[in-house]
This record gives structure tokens, sequence and C-alpha cells, in this order.
């Protein structure tokens, strides 16, 4: 029985991961610019081709790949905000919302129109060897998805809480008009989140191509709308709470589906409307207090 | 020698003309006081000098340098630093992390350190308080650590908006004392008071605004004797 337990623990730790990945995105953007960047779920879906493009063209070592496409992808999200979204940063929210969803059927048709409709199979960039351990089996893929996610994660918390860039992110998600009074320029601030992002975006997205092998243009949508969930059920804006939101929702899907697999979905949004009946601004949420 | 310039000035909020040809100088190493009602433009015209605001006409010079077309974080970099109103602070950044974003542009590493020291040295309250988040502070605990963070970006110009706004009035006195050291330290001050009885105080010269126009201008001493100001600001 705890075999079943640890193994099944370990998929809900690789998916969530994934979700944890993207959630971050979603997180960070709407801490930063209070904007929901609805295109996020398919710059993830971009993030895994370019990873595949620079598997087969220029095969890399594994940890070099997923370097050289955050960095891509990396570019790709501060490009959409440069173009996109900045010209509305004062406009009324519902145009940068329109706009961001805008964003993702332009990306989803370009890649469409570029590459094609049908799913790719992706390139396998580890030899798969499955292991077991007193019974449990899991693989090295599985192992390294969850390791480097979750080292990644640590790098993120690390630029946020420690560095010049993550305290400046913090100030201006909290007070973005004095940010400028301290000499900082705010759209490298937003330039950076967006860069961040996207990066990790990206890594969830060959981690998803390595974990589950198949990617098409339009996997962003429903992974990115789960990633969405996580976030706002961490409690949007908090990157701890993307990351709680994203392993608790893996683990939802892990377990729902153990039971019945078409009830996996319908579980995961009662659960989140749940969460929020409860607790409106997610599970760490801050409740909105200003001292004047 | 003149270090800030503000000439006819004209802002505008789209069809609100909130400053109609503004002038008024700030010498280096003086304190200097805007009075005036709500709505007469003292807090626009700080947000105009900083780069928050856009002028419609008119010319802002420091040391001789046009800031008209530099953006607001290019203008701290060249020597403003302002304490906005309402104090700004980073509510979810401890009060170390709130001074040593103020630090952004600096190179100097070392007289960085130094300023922590004076900084903390001038507001030991802040030393205590140093891990704690700006949100958690008091308030004029607040206004100490946004005067605090603004002498970190080392400018030549200290732009403060209502530093007594919500003060008791004995942690007014202790603020107006310290802007006091802070001027007699070689930092030029432009004030902007509702309390105009303290700003006189403390200023050499003054300039009242009415409706975005200066209507008088002179030494503090005059000004604090003229019976139109005593009569609007200073209760008779």
């Amino acid at each position: 029985m705890y075999t079943v337990i640890i193994q099944q623990a370990l998929n809900a730790l690789q998916l969530g991961a994934i979700y944890a990945l993207i959630a971050l995105g979603y997180s960070m953007v709407y801490g930063i610019i209070r904007l929901i960047n609805f295109a996020h779920g398919d710059i993830f879906m971009v993030g895994a081709y370019i990873g595949l493009g620079v598997a087969l063209f220029l095969k890399p070592p594994f940890l070099v790949l997923v370097l050289v496409t955050m960095g891509l992808t990396a570019l790709l999200g501060v490009t959409i905000e440069r173009v996109a979204y900045r010209r509305l940063r004062h406009a009324q929210r519902m145009s940068a919302v329109i706009t961001a969803l805008g964003v993702g059927i332009f990306l989803e048709n370009f890649v469409r129109a570029a590459i094609s409709a049908n799913p790719q199979a992706y390139p396998v960039l580890i030899a798969p060897r499955t292991l077991s351990l007193s019974g449990v089996s899991t693989t090295n893929v599985q192992l390294m998805v969850i390791g480097v996610s979750i080292a990644l994660m640590l790098v993120l918390r690390y630029i946020i809480r420690q560095t010049m860039l993550g305290k400046a992110m913090r100030a201006v998600s909290d007070n973005k008009e004095v940010v400028p009074l301290m000499g900082i320029n705010l759209n490298l601030i937003v330039s950076a989140t967006f860069a961040l992002g996207s990066a990790l975006a990206a890594a969830g997205g060959i981690f998803y191509g390595q974990a589950y092998p198949m990617i098409d243009p339009y996997m962003g949508i429903v992974i990115g709308w789960k990633a969405f969930i996580s976030a706002v059920m961490g409690g949007i804006g908090q990157v701890d709470g993307a990351m709680l939101g994203g392993f608790i929702l893996g683990t939802v899907e892990v377990i729902g589906a153990t039971f019945r697999s078409t009830l996996r979905d319908g579980i995961a949004f009662a659960i989140l409307i749940l969460v929020l009946l409860i607790k409106p601004t997610g599970l760490l949420g801050r409740p909105v207090t200003k001292k004047v | 020698m003149k270090l800030l310039e503000f000439l006819d000035v004209e802002v505008a909020y789209g069809a609100i003309v909130a400053l109609q040809g503004v002038s008024f100088q700030v010498e280096e190493g003086e304190i200097v006081t805007l009075l005036g009602a709500n709505g007469a433009g003292k807090s626009t015209t700080l947000r105009t000098i900083s780069g928050l605001l856009p002028l419609r006409r008119g010319e802002v010079r420091l040391g001789g340098v046009d800031l008209r077309k530099l953006p607001a974080h290019e203008i701290v970099a060249r020597g403003i630093a302002h304490v906005p109103e309402g104090r700004g602070i980073f509510a979810n950044l401890t009060v170390q992390e709130n001074l040593e974003l103020a630090t952004w542009t600096r190179k100097d590493k070392a007289q960085v350190a130094a300023d922590f020291r004076y900084v903390y040295e001038l507001f030991p309250r802040l030393g205590e308080r140093r891990r704690q988040l700006g949100g958690t502070l008091s308030g004029g605990e607040q206004q100490m650590l946004a005067v605090a963070r603004a002498l970190m970006t080392r400018g030549r110009v200290m732009l403060l908006d209502e530093p007594s706004m919500g003060l008791s009035p004995l942690l007014v006195k202790e603020i107006f004392r310290t802007i006091g050291e802070i001027n007699a330290r070689g930092t030029t001050i432009l004030l902007v008071e509702q309390n105009a009885h303290m700003a006189l105080k403390i200023a050499h010269r003054g300039y009242v605004l009415e409706t975005g126009r200066v209507v008088l201008a002179g030494t503090a001493a005059e000004l604090a004797a003229d019976p139109r100001v005593k009569e609007a600001y200073l209760g008779g």
C-alpha cells in the first residue's frame, strides 16, 4: 500500500512542479502590474517548442538546453510586454486582459501555421531509466523534473528575497508610484519580471515534453488555466502561494485520477471554488490592509 | 548660487490647469517653503520637479541642467530626493530594504555604508526596527523612514511634501528639528507644508501659492509678518 502512495506522491510532485513553474509567472506579473497575463499558458507552449527546436538543431547537453530555452523564452516574454502591454499600463484593466487573450491566440496560431497543428513527439533528452527502490518504481526523468523544478524555484525565491532586483520587484508590487523616486526604472523591473516568469514557464514546457511526451499548439490552454488556478488558489501575487497552489493541484489531480480519471478536472475546479469561498485572497494571500 | 529653478511652469490634468505659470527658485543651502491651501498646486509643483507629471510650458533646471526631458528615475540620479505626500514607504519591505532600494543608482559602496550609519544615527528608532516591515511602523516612524530613504539617494535638493501630516505635535517638532539638521549638513530643502507656522520658523524664504499661481514671495520673516499670510495660514 505505502509503495503506491509514494509512487503517486512522486507523480503528484512531477505534475505539481510543472503547474507551479507556470503559476509563478501568472503570480509575479499580477503582483507587479495587476495584469492577468492570459497569454502565459501559451508562452509555456512556445517555450516547449523552442526547447524542441534547440534540441533538434543544437543538441546541447540537457542543462544547457534548459538554460538556452529559458533565455530565448524570456526574450519572448519581454517582447510581448514591450509590444502589447506597456502602452496599456494606464488603460482600463479590461483592455489589457483582452489584449493578453489576443496575444495568446496569436501565439497558438503562429505555432500552428509555422510548425503544425498536429501533436509533435518530444525528443528524448535524457535516456529514460527505470529505478526501483524497495518496491517503488520511478524514472530518472521524473526525479530530474522534480529536482530541477525545485532548484529553479529556490533560485527564484532567493532572487526575490535577497537581491536588489527582487527587492525592487516587491517594491513595485507594494507602491508602484514611488518606485521611480528611488531612481529605479519601473520598465526595467517589469521587463525583468516577464523575463523570469517566461523563463520558468519554458522550463515547465521542456519538463512537460519529457514527462508527457507529446506537445501541440493548444496545450497551453488547459495547462495554463490550471496553473492560473494554482496561482489564485495559493494567493495571486504571492510567489510561495503559486508554488503551494501548483503542488496542491498536482496532488488533487493525481488522487482524483486514481479514483476516476474523467472527474480529474472537475475536482480541480471544485477545489478552487471552495478555497476562494473560504479565503477569497487565496491560501497565502494577504488581506488588504493599508496604514495611512 | 541658484540650484533649483522653476520658470513659468504650466501643468494641467486634462482640462484642469493646476499650475498657471509658476516661477520660483531655490539657492544652494536654503530651506524654501511653499505655502498654500489644499489644491493650490504645492504637491503638483513637487511632482513636476521629480518628473512624475509632464509640464505644458516652462522650464525646470537643477544646477543649470534641464530636467524636463528626463524620466523620473533619472532625475533622482541627478540629485532630486523626493519625500512624497503620504510617505509612500514600501509596507512589505523591511526598513533596511526600503533604504537599500534608495541606493539603486549609487556606485559609491563605501559612501553608501557611511550613509547607512549616518541615517541610523539620525533616526535611532529606525535602527532598532531595521528588520521590521515598513507597514508595521507607526506614522511618525514611517515619516522618518521616508526622509531617511530620501537621504540615501544622496540628493542635492530634498523635496518634502507635508512631512507633518497626521503626526502629533511632539513628532512634528522632531521631524522639523531633523529637517534643520539635514539642511545644516548641506542638503538644500524645498518644503511643502500645511503647517505654515512650523514651516516659516525653519525656512529661509517662502512662496505662497493660490490656485496655481504665486501670489506672495519673501523671506520667512516677511511672510510671517504679512497680514494676508497671518490671516489665511497662521490663524489670525
